[in-house]
């Protein structure tokens, strides 16, 4: 019996729906579910502009199932509950049997629709195993977000505290914390990394580096991921050494006080979107900046770039993600790349959250194109790529490491292996360490990289070491 | 018979298809009172270009056939033409809309109207086929996805028989009776159903719209919950 309650996943052999694998989310209270799970959809509606969505998706949802074609999640699992409309109906079929006049009238008619706790699990279980890649929303003929009706979903199950705990600590920390990042990076942390990547840039790049935190009136303060200080040391030097070749080195800027692009409210809290939205805000304006420069990262540059115009009010600074900004500089030759470095074959990874929505496909290509000599698609790709298997903040959650590996990302998998890469390269945190485990479990024979990292190697510093030296240098080294 | 014809042609047309006009317009207006009211100044942040172009690439929606769904896809489509056209261009129906709304439609050819009616017909049972056989698209159908198809499939039926009296084995009355009750039924259903996308569908790639959050909520929503003193 114990056993069986342990992580049964469903694995893409067995294909089996198990909501009973209650694994990802906080325990919670079960008294009174329903009753708390109602007011929660209650409050939502009459405070918020969900109402008009809601009704809209009522009347045109057709349930013609092309979202299904298009779902990572059901192509590997063939289970009719991974279907996005399937779950967008189950929320649909709440709203309309609790929230409408026609559900109510149709309740004394007959059995009909009706929430009990087992809704409830299957609702949590079914969003948390979407990606919110909204890969299906372009191909809905209705055009029915099922990525936000998601998001939706499991706003309301968050404010009965049923959410993931893995995403919910770490915004805890973030709002209300003592160091107010997702990583619990310390100040003093923060400053010695810092010191530790300056120092490593001087040694490869043969020029001083002094990196400005809590710097005023500067044009960019600049927010990535928090854990890229831990776990993706190359990208942040790829970053910091474009901003020094490109002559804007005193342009910009670190604030100690918020360091931290991450948002995971985009994931599943209208609530906590807000609230870390104005603490980045907060920052740039207790710095006198007048830009907000985000890293590498996908869902950190989108809540940035859609939520800062909604939430920042009169404080609403642009949004400038560093692709772009990289893009800008080469365009305008303030930095310039070395052709002859790059020899492998390179693919391209387009994180959902940038590239969904047309925003940012272009920009990563012309940069590649421009200094990688075998550049390979991915099929599909751009705007309808594929997920990488970890989106929606599922990469944060450890105790679903199986289910993105054998499900959710293993359509991914299968296309990096088609393009026959030995460098995939994907600019946002959460996709990097999605893509750098299917790699190791699916033994794929290439190497997952930030954008940076790579132009790091490439990049032509004045007055410092050239990238053909110091490519001998890191050769030498590794042998 | 005569004049139960007479009726489902006079007064039980005007008010079914009012309630279709009606019920239709109370979609419109609510759509724009959600947008510009609801939403105002937020509207601002709204890639308006990429959501005109992205609708209008779904009126002929050639280059969104993908792999897996072409049948289902390509067939629900081009249902839709004849749909379309026969219930507004045909020769009799034509006198309808000049005698209730003044309307000077152009005709269509009678042999037209008859395949695009025989082709509508079949279009509607191979989705009816899909929803009952194919598990994927059973596994979203609901009750009124499959009376649905068979509302709309009725009056095609019916009015066909009733103009082809050599493969009618009813009276023509009765196939005449049954295709304006039907279709006035269908008229009242349309505004309550997911029909309703007749209109709505000018309204359905605006899912950016709805990301433009509100501002505050989140707050209020917590403290209703919880009171002043909520913890995250």
């Amino acid at each position: 019996m114990e056993a069986s309650k342990q992580v049964a996943l469903p694995s893409a052999e067995t294909k089996k729906f198990r909501h009973e694998d209650f694994f990802h989310v906080e325990p919670y209270e079960k008294h009174n579910i329903v009753e708390h799970f109602l007011e929660a959809f209650a409050a939502i509606l009459h405070f918020t502009d969900y109402k008009a969505l809601l009704d809209t998706y009522c009347s045109t949802n057709n349930k013609c199932n092309r979202c299904a074609v298009t779902c990572p999640v059901y192509q590997v699992t063939g289970d009719p509950h991974d279907i996005p409309c399937y779950k967008t109906n189950l929320l649909l079929e709440i709203y309309k049997r609790y929230f409408t006049i026609g559900g109510w009238v149709k309740s004394r008619f007959s059995n009909s629709f009706e929430l009990t706790e087992d809704v409830i699990d299957e609702l949590a279980e079914l969003l948390y195993r979407c990606t919110a890649c909204r890969r299906c929303t372009r191909e809905c003929p209705m055009g029915v977000d099922h990525g936000l009706m998601t998001r939706l979903g499991r706003y309301i199950l968050s404010m009965i505290g049923i959410q993931s705990k893995a995403l919910h600590v770490s915004v805890r920390e973030q709002l209300t914390g003592e160091t107010h990042n997702t990583s619990k990076v310390p100040r003093a942390a923060l400053v010695d990394t810092l010191e530790f990547l300056a120092e490593d840039l001087e040694e490869m790049l043969g020029i001083s580096f002094e990196v400005p935190i809590d710097q005023t009136d500067r044009e960019f303060v600049f927010f990535c991921a928090v854990s890229d200080y831990l776990m993706e040391p190359d990208t942040l030097m790829g970053n910091f050494a474009v901003l020094k070749a490109a002559g804007d080195w005193d342009n910009w800027t670190i604030g100690s006080g918020n360091y931290d692009g991450i948002n995971y409210g985009l994931f599943y809290s209208d609530w906590h979107l807000e609230n870390i939205i104005k603490r980045l805000v907060g920052e740039v304006t207790r710095l006198n900046g007048r830009k907000i420069l985000i890293g590498e990262c996908g869902h950190a540059s989108r809540s940035a770039h859609d939520f800062v115009p909604i939430f920042g009010g009169k404080e609403a600074y642009p949004v400038v993600s560093f692709i772009e900004y990289t893009l800008d500089c080469i365009r305008r030759g303030k930095i310039k790349l070395d052709k002859d470095i790059i020899t492998e074959k390179v693919t391209y990874h387009d994180p959902c959250n940038i590239a969904r929505s047309g925003w940012i496909v272009d920009q990563p290509r012309e940069i590649l194109k421009g200094f990688v000599r075998n550049y390979v698609e991915m099929e599909p790709h751009g705007i309808e790529n594929y997920c990488c298997g970890g989106g929606g903040g599922l990469v944060s959650i450890d105790e679903i490491h199986d289910y993105r590996m054998e499900i959710a990302g293993r359509v991914k998998a299968e296309q990096i292996r088609q393009t026959g890469a030995a460098i995939v390269i994907a600019p946002c945190a959460n996709c990097k360490k999605q893509l750098k485990e299917l790699v190791e479990y699916y033994k794929l024979p290439c190497k997952v990289m930030g954008l940076h990292d790579l132009i790091l190697k490439a990049l032509i510093i004045p007055g410092g070491k050239s990238p053909k030296v110091r490519k001998e240098e890191s050769a030498m080294f590794e042998m | 018979m005569e004049g139960w014809i007479e009726f489902a042609k006079g007064p039980l047309f005007a008010v079914s298809f009012s309630i279709m006009i009606l019920g239709l317009a109370r979609h419109v207006v609510i759509q724009i009172y959600s947008l510009a009211v609801r939403k105002g100044r937020r509207l601002r942040n709204v890639p308006w270009r990429k959501i005109i172009l992205d609708t209008l690439s779904w009126a002929i929606p050639v280059k969104h056939m993908i792999p897996g769904t072409r049948l289902f896809s390509s067939v629900s489509f081009l249902s839709h033409i004849g749909i379309i056209v026969v219930p507004l261009f045909l020769a009799d129906h034509i006198v309808l809309w000049e005698q209730f709304l003044g309307l000077d439609l152009p005709q269509i050819g009678r042999e037209l109207a008859d395949y695009l009616t025989l082709f509508t017909m079949a279009a509607l049972l191979v989705l009816l086929y899909c929803r009952i056989f194919k598990r994927r698209h059973r596994a979203v159908s609901t009750t009124s996805d499959y009376i649905l198809l068979v509302l709309v499939f009725l009056p095609f039926a019916s009015g066909y028989l009733a103009s082809h009296p050599s493969v009618n084995p009813l009276s023509w009355q009765a196939a005449m009776l049954i295709h304006l009750l039907s279709a006035e039924l269908l008229f009242v259903v349309i505004p309550f159903t997911k029909l309703a996308h007749i209109v709505l569908f000018i309204f359905d790639r605006i899912s950016e719209v709805h990301w433009q959050l509100r501002p505050g909520a989140g707050d209020k929503v917590a403290e209703s919950l919880y009171g002043k003193e909520v913890k995250i």
